[in-house]
């Protein structure tokens, strides 16, 4: 019976009513809802999940994935239509940064009124007051209108007010991520030392990172739907490698809009094309388009050319990302390998993969002589899912190595460029 | 945050569930079920400590209203005295001097060419009531950001609306006892002191009626445009520029109709505490009975009105 769990969710849905129009909804409560004028949008359906006192737990998901929903329904703003939920503690709420402000009273004010409408009393703000206004860092300001303040100074004062409530659960809307950076910093830091004093944390972001980072545990909501729930890092892995994926097939359209490309008027079958183009595990004939970075793979691509006297040929092929970022590339003429004869498998080998997790189309383009024309641009059929187990971040893995060093301080007169002197604990996946 | 919270331990949360939306509280869980009718009692009476437990909040809110209304202006705090001031100046000079409305036998001698400052009376109180059913018609919807934003019981958002049009009744009335000191009318008697108990009474059946109303307002956008119609007719069919007893015997068939007002028995209660020591010199009613047939109007405006509210009041955050 005891709270052994800051938070219990239970099969929580819900629906948004949507009416056709205002005289719907007059003969649907006329009739009691015998003649119903709405139809029903699930904004969530059916989720569920526990999380332990101290716990942190991350939301990811597109834009109406119905994360929003989940946690105003937490906050309690709006009511579930069904399931239930249980808070093993006081919870406060961030959906909004300085929602409530008045424009024209001073931040002080509106400190109190925040605070107010937040459910403290008047007292317990007097108490806190020096240090809202110390975090938010206004300085003279705070006895002026907020009308006369910056948007950065908007936002600190309404998330310095938030934050020194100190509850035991906290749900963070993304509020943030509208600040600078230094204000972000001091969030996140903020945020920190609320994990630290073993608070919870409920915690929706579109950055996967901060997700990565603050949270031990992860949901990915996906139309109302839990996609997944588990370890932080494995779900927003699933969560990117589906969102790049979701590009796929309009790119792929594009791509294969531009082949075949005989506009010269010469024979098309007398053309260099590319018959296939398959990814394996490295040294294998295991095929392969699920990999983890670290993997060995190779690409293997099946061309034939008619004329290889009259139209030599080279093989490009890239790792693009789902916005066409090419993230890397290569090509047989940057390399210097010439394909010979009239058909031929040509292999890449790719030791130790170092893309970052991620789905990747892989374009493969047989070009001309000088790596210029384009004969075919060929897709490979399944994109290149590549999931990381470690918390690293960006595009690829770079080598790496963590020391600890006595390097003197550089004399900064020199003109030299100053030497890198890291300090750090040695993490090396 | 008013979400129903279990203390440490998993005890059952203490009923009521002092705001938020979530009406149904067992054991710490909040669950999809709407406000069952005994829940809805339950709220209904414990009103009185949900004020005391948000009095903060009430009165910085109301004190927020006031201050956004006159900071700005030059005159600031003199324009809430100001403005009965000068609507007592234009009663008195229009009805009074120029018209010489006259009461026939209904006053005595020397109160007989008081008719502007009988109107006075009823329009300052009516302007208190149409304030509140017009501006709290809206509130809901206008503070759809803070609702959807903070869990905060919303019925504060009315309350404040009604506790804003009573404050400026309130300086309206004090202007008009200043003004009493004046030669143009006497002083009112010890009926004043029954003022406290009328604008309460009103207070809690106006609040009955904002609160069904801007409940409604969420729901159907047409509510405040008949609530504009419904004033309006009503300011007419309330004797506030008239009365029974000077209308005379056309009246006479109608007077059951004008006593199922219940804003009828208000005016003439204010009239007796404001206007004369003598309680029954305008209308024939006894003033304690006006003030019990109103009470009991009250008390089942305002049980309704925040019944509904209490129903309608999960669905607001989905709705504007």
């Amino acid at each position: 019976m005891a709270a052994d769990y800051a938070l219990e969710v239970q099969g929580l849905s819900k629906a948004y009513r949507v009416y056709g129009g205002p005289m719907r909804r007059i003969v649907e409560a006329v009739t009691f809802g015998k003649k119903k004028g709405h139809h029903e949008f699930w904004a969530l359906k059916d989720v569920s999940f526990n999380l332990k006192p101290g716990g942190a737990l991350g939301l990811c998901g597109a834009n109406g994935a119905g994360k929003s929903t989940l946690l105003k329904i937490l906050a309690g703003t709006t009511a579930p239509t069904k399931g239930r939920f249980r808070m093993g503690g006081k919870v406060a709420s961030l959906l909004e940064l300085g929602a409530g402000f008045h424009l024209d009273f001073t931040g002080r004010a509106n400190i109190f009124m925040n605070g107010i409408m937040m459910g403290f009393s008047r007292r317990e703000i007097e108490a806190k007051l020096d240090e809202i206004i110390d975090f938010a860092e206004l300085g003279e300001y705070i006895d002026e209108p907020v009308r006369t303040y910056s948007s950065g100074m908007g936002l600190r004062l309404g998330f310095s007010v938030a934050v020194s409530v100190d509850p035991d659960v906290l749900i963070i809307d993304e509020v943030f991520a509208v600040g600078d950076m230094y204000f972000q910093k001091k969030c996140i830091d903020r945020i920190y030392d609320f994990r630290q004093r073993g608070k919870t944390i409920l915690f929706c972001s579109h950055s996967l990172y901060d997700i990565r980072q603050l949270c031990d545990e992860a949901i990915w909501l996906d139309h109302g739907d839990c996609k997944a729930l588990g370890d932080s890092v494995e779900v927003t892995n699933e969560y990117t490698a589906f969102q790049r994926g979701h590009i796929h097939e309009s790119a792929a359209e594009e791509m294969l809009g531009e082949y075949p490309s005989a506009a010269d008027g010469r024979d098309p079958r007398k053309l260099p094309s590319i018959v296939d183009a398959r990814i394996y595990r490295m040294g294998t004939d295991e095929e392969a388009y699920e990999v983890q970075t670290g993997d060995s793979i190779e690409l293997r691509v099946w061309w034939r050319n008619p004329e290889p006297d009259k139209n030599p040929i080279h093989i490009g092929m890239g790792f693009l990302r789902q916005d066409t970022t090419t993230c890397a590339g290569t090509g047989t003429h940057f390399d210097g390998v010439q394909p010979q004869g009239e058909s031929g498998c040509t292999v890449l080998r790719l030791p130790n993969l170092a893309l970052l997790s991620g789905q990747f189309l892989v374009p493969i383009l047989l070009l001309d002589k000088e790596g210029v024309h384009k004969y075919q641009e060929y897709l490979l059929p399944e994109n290149l899912v590549v999931r990381t187990h470690t918390r690293e971040v960006g595009l690829v893995r770079v080598e790496h190595e963590w020391l600890h060093a006595d390097h003197p301080l550089p004399d900064r007169g020199s003109p030299a460029e100053p030497a890198g002197s890291v300090a750090g604990e040695g993490a090396q996946p | 945050m008013d979400v129903e919270t279990s203390a440490t331990g998993g005890q059952p949360s203490p009923a009521p569930p002092s705001g938020g939306v979530a009406g149904a509280a067992d054991g710490g869980w909040v669950t999809a079920r709407p406000p069952q009718m005994l829940e809805v009692l339950q709220r209904i009476v414990c009103f009185p400590a949900l004020c005391v437990e948000h009095r903060d909040l009430i009165r910085t809110s109301v004190r927020r209203e006031l201050q956004a209304r006159f900071t700005g202006t030059a005159l600031g705090w003199f324009w809430p005295l100001l403005q009965p001031l000068l609507l007592f100046a234009v009663y008195y000079f229009i009805f009074t001097k120029l018209l010489g409305f006259k009461f026939g036998d209904a006053l005595p001698e020397e109160q007989k060419s008081a008719f502007g400052i009988f109107m006075f009376v009823g329009v300052v109180m009516w302007a208190s009531v149409a304030e509140s059913l017009q501006r709290g018609c809206n509130v809901i919807v206008e503070n759809g950001n803070l609702i959807k934003k903070l869990a905060f019981p919303s019925e504060v958002l009315p309350l404040n609306v009604v506790l804003v049009s009573l404050v400026t009744m309130l300086f309206a009335i004090g202007m008009f006892i200043v003004g009493t000191f004046t030669p143009v009318w006497i002083t009112p008697g010890p009926m004043l002191l029954w003022l406290p108990l009328l604008v309460l009474i009103q207070g809690v059946f106006t609040l009955g009626l904002t609160l069904f109303l801007s409940a409604l307002q969420v729901f159907l956008r047409d509510t405040l445009q008949v609530v504009t119609v419904v004033v309006t007719v009503w300011m007419f069919v309330t004797p506030l520029f008239w009365a029974p007893e000077v209308v005379g015997d056309p009246i006479e068939p109608y007077m059951g109709l004008v006593r199922a007002n219940p804003m009828y028995h208000l005016v003439y209660a204010y009239r007796a505490v404001l206007m004369s020591s003598e309680p029954a010199f305008i209308f024939n009613e006894s003033f304690g009975a006006s003030v019990a047939i109103f009470s009991v109007w009250a008390l089942v405006a305002f049980a309704l009105g925040y019944g509904f509210f209490i129903l309608c009041q999960r669905r607001f955050a989905d709705e504007v």
